[in-house]
């Protein structure tokens, strides 16, 4: 008999986690779920999406130059102006009004230069698309050289919605980054989140 | 055989705990309830303390905005908002330590719903059996009004396991963006905030469900320098789509957007919004759009249909309430022909069971054709209007009912006009205004080639006399209007 009692008790537990019947004083007899929350320091990312960063591509982790530094640019779309493209945040951005569009950074000083790399935000909902980018370098400002000539690159969600422009290595105090297309139907200018000089 | 019955007897308690404890399996008279706990990483709202049944709830402070005119650089205040589920009864109590002030009143709206609630040493407490969206007023106050949203019990949980679901348990979460894809369904737990944006373009068959949130809050208005629209769910060119359940909270910019989708269903979602641009329900050129048991408290147009390219049609409104802090509640314009399209239409719309809470700007029903639409067969049924406190801009737009046929600065079309035919209000109640007399209202057509034709007003109640002529609506109409009937 003890051991029947054993384990009909035993059985009562198991179902006890189903919910828990409880009337406390003049409420209702209430069946409860409580939908417990998990242990977290901050916000994480949710794990039903891993992260795609591993697939990214890479990007020299050597000082981006351009950081920070003055940028200017012709028209732009909206609000979406360029000192969006070098504040170190992808979900701003900067938008051009149109082709071509220049945008050219000081860099504040001589420094050897060999990559551009071009960041849009890297979320999936910015669809996969091709811009047409040239790369120039200037030692005052006024008189630039190609480093790069007008190339199409493809931008995708699964490579981190980056390209990575690599040139021989030259002394710059001024980059120009120069867009001439943009496949995407959204948009009727240059996009770009970030654009980095290393 | 002694032995035998104890064996029956204990075997028979143990399936009877069990079936009184399993959720779905509960005995007639008894409550059934969910909770949610809140993210570890917040902190309940110290302005409220509520609980169900005695069971505590988790209440967030949300944005909101007693701002009643537009600013471009408003700054939103915040309000509380809890939510559980339930079947059965549920006695509510709600403490306000953050009122600032003793509650020695308070009002459970809607107030058609009869509920009235016991005050006792700044305890308020009432008790609910339905489902639904109850919003707690204070004092007389609309300051910290408090938002519970009673959902109805789960069902048709998704599967974790499907590879085409993904399912955000409780927590805090952020990501940039979720694009869903076609046959997908992204599950927000109940007591999950996503700080992110859901995506929907291009793709049929797509589900998004579940009791949790998504929490603008990370992001700043989306007119600010920087920022840009991180629109919460965005629908774009899509079919076959159903939101249902989940609370949309401190966006930046509007709330649910539909553009030029077909066949989609919104059941029970909660927006509220205190932020520029923070319109609610906002379908662009859709067809077959209905939206069901919703709320949304917006600072912008609450639930507002527009063409941007291409015509609506088939799109229902039904049991929804609306909490207007800015613009009208329930708009077709400005834009009606924004994409320059051929022969534009706004058509077979119907806006049934809609209750207005308040409405503190612009007009409460509003068409205002500012391109070259033929809107037409337009039905509003059954509304009422608790608090018709609108304010208008600058003495203008502070009308009941605007039926317009002009330019505005949201035109697109300014050489040709449009028309609007066929609207019938069929039960308007409004019960309190803001100087306690008849709200006026408008009819003004262009030409009289572009005119308003066939509009029937019936049912009309305001401030509990029955209105049965034009004048006693305080209705004008120009000369391009034709057939304007109240009965």
């Amino acid at each position: 008999m003890n051991r029947i009692c054993c384990l009909i008790c035993a059985l009562m537990l198991l179902a006890a986690p189903l919910g828990a019947l409880g009337e406390s004083a003049g409420e209702p007899e209430t069946i409860v779920t409580i939908v417990r929350t998990p242990e977290q320091a901050q916000a994480e990312r949710p794990p039903c999406f891993p992260d795609p960063a591993d697939d990214y591509i890479p990007l020299p982790e050597t000082e981006n130059f351009a950081l920070g530094k003055p940028v200017h640019s012709g028209a732009h779309t909206d609000v979406y102006v360029d000192k969006n493209v070098n504040d170190g945040k992808t979900d701003t951005y900067w938008e051009s009004k149109g082709f071509p569009a220049e945008i050219t950074f000081d860099l504040q000083g001589a420094f050897t230069v060999s990559t551009v790399a071009v960041c849009l935000n890297p979320s999936s909902i910015w669809e996969p698309r091709i811009q047409e980018i040239a790369v120039e370098i200037s030692q005052d400002g006024e008189n630039f050289i190609q480093v790069s000539p007008a190339g199409k690159y493809q931008f995708d969600a699964a490579t981190g919605n980056r390209v990575r422009i690599d040139f021989e290595a030259v002394q710059a105090c001024f980059v120009k980054v120069i867009f001439t297309l943009n496949s995407s139907s959204r948009t009727g200018g240059a996009q770009a989140a970030e654009i980095c000089v290393y | 055989m002694k032995r035998k019955r104890i064996i029956f007897s204990l075997v028979f308690m143990l399936i009877w705990t069990a079936c009184a404890c399993a959720p779905g399996l509960a005995a007639e008279g008894q409550t059934r309830l969910t909770v949610y706990e809140g993210p570890k990483t917040m902190a309940s709202s110290p302005t409220a303390s509520v609980s169900v049944n005695g069971y505590d709830l988790f209440v967030y402070d949300v944005m909101v905005n007693h701002e009643h005119i537009w600013n471009a650089n408003t700054q939103p205040v915040t309000t509380p908002m809890t939510y559980f589920d339930f079947e059965g009864k549920a006695n509510v109590k709600i403490q306000m330590p953050g009122l600032g002030k003793a509650v020695e009143s308070a009002q459970v709206l809607p107030a058609a719903w009869g509920i009235v609630p016991q005050v006792e040493q700044g305890m308020v407490s009432f008790s609910i059996t339905e489902p639904g969206q109850y919003t707690v007023v204070f004092n007389g106050s609309v300051n910290k009004a408090l938002h519970i949203f009673a959902n109805p019990l789960e069902t048709d949980v998704p599967d974790p396991d499907d590879p085409d679901v993904f399912y955000i348990g409780p927590g805090e979460w952020v990501m940039d963006a979720i694009a869903l894809q076609d046959n997908q369904t992204l599950y927000l737990s109940g007591g999950a905030v996503l700080h992110s944006i859901i995506s929907v373009a291009n793709a049929s068959n797509v589900r998004i469900c579940g009791r949790g949130m998504i929490d603008g809050s990370d992001y700043p208005a989306w007119n600010q320098p920087g920022s840009y629209a991180r629109v919460p769910i965005d629908l774009n060119h899509s079919k076959n789509v159903t939101v249902e359940g989940i609370s949309l909270v401190n966006s930046n910019c509007w709330n649910l957007n539909s553009y030029s989708c077909k066949n989609v269903t919104i059941d029970n979602v909660k927006i509220i919004s205190g932020r520029q641009n923070g319109d609610g329900f906002t379908f662009q050129s859709c067809t077959d759009h209905t939206v069901t048991n919703s709320f949304a408290r917006t600072w912008d147009d609450s639930l507002v249909l527009k063409n941007y390219s291409g015509s609506t049609k088939g799109i229902t409104f039904k049991n929804i309430q609306v909490w207007t802090d800015l613009a009208q509640s329930m708009e077709i314009g400005y834009e009606t022909d924004k994409g320059l399209t051929l022969d534009p239409e706004i058509s077979d719309v119907l806006f049934e069971d809609i209750t207005v809470l308040y409405n503190f700007h612009k007009p409460v029903i509003s068409i205002h054709n500012s391109d070259d639409a033929f809107v037409h067969d337009i039905v509003y049924r059954n509304i009422t209007v608790e608090n018709a406190m609108m304010q208008g801009d600058n003495g203008f737009n502070k009308e009941l009912i605007e039926m317009t046929l002009q330019n505005s600065s949201w035109s697109t079309v300014r050489d040709e006009f449009g028309s609007i035919d066929g609207v019938l209000i069929d039960g308007l109640t409004v019960v309190n205004t803001v100087n306690g007399k008849v709200p006026a209202s408008r009819l003004s057509g262009q030409s009289e080639e572009n005119r308003i034709t066939n509009v029937t007003l019936r049912n009309v109640n305001i401030l509990g006399k029955p209105i049965t002529t034009l004048k006693e609506m305080k209705l004008s109409i120009d000369d391009y209007c034709e057939n304007i009937v109240i009965e």
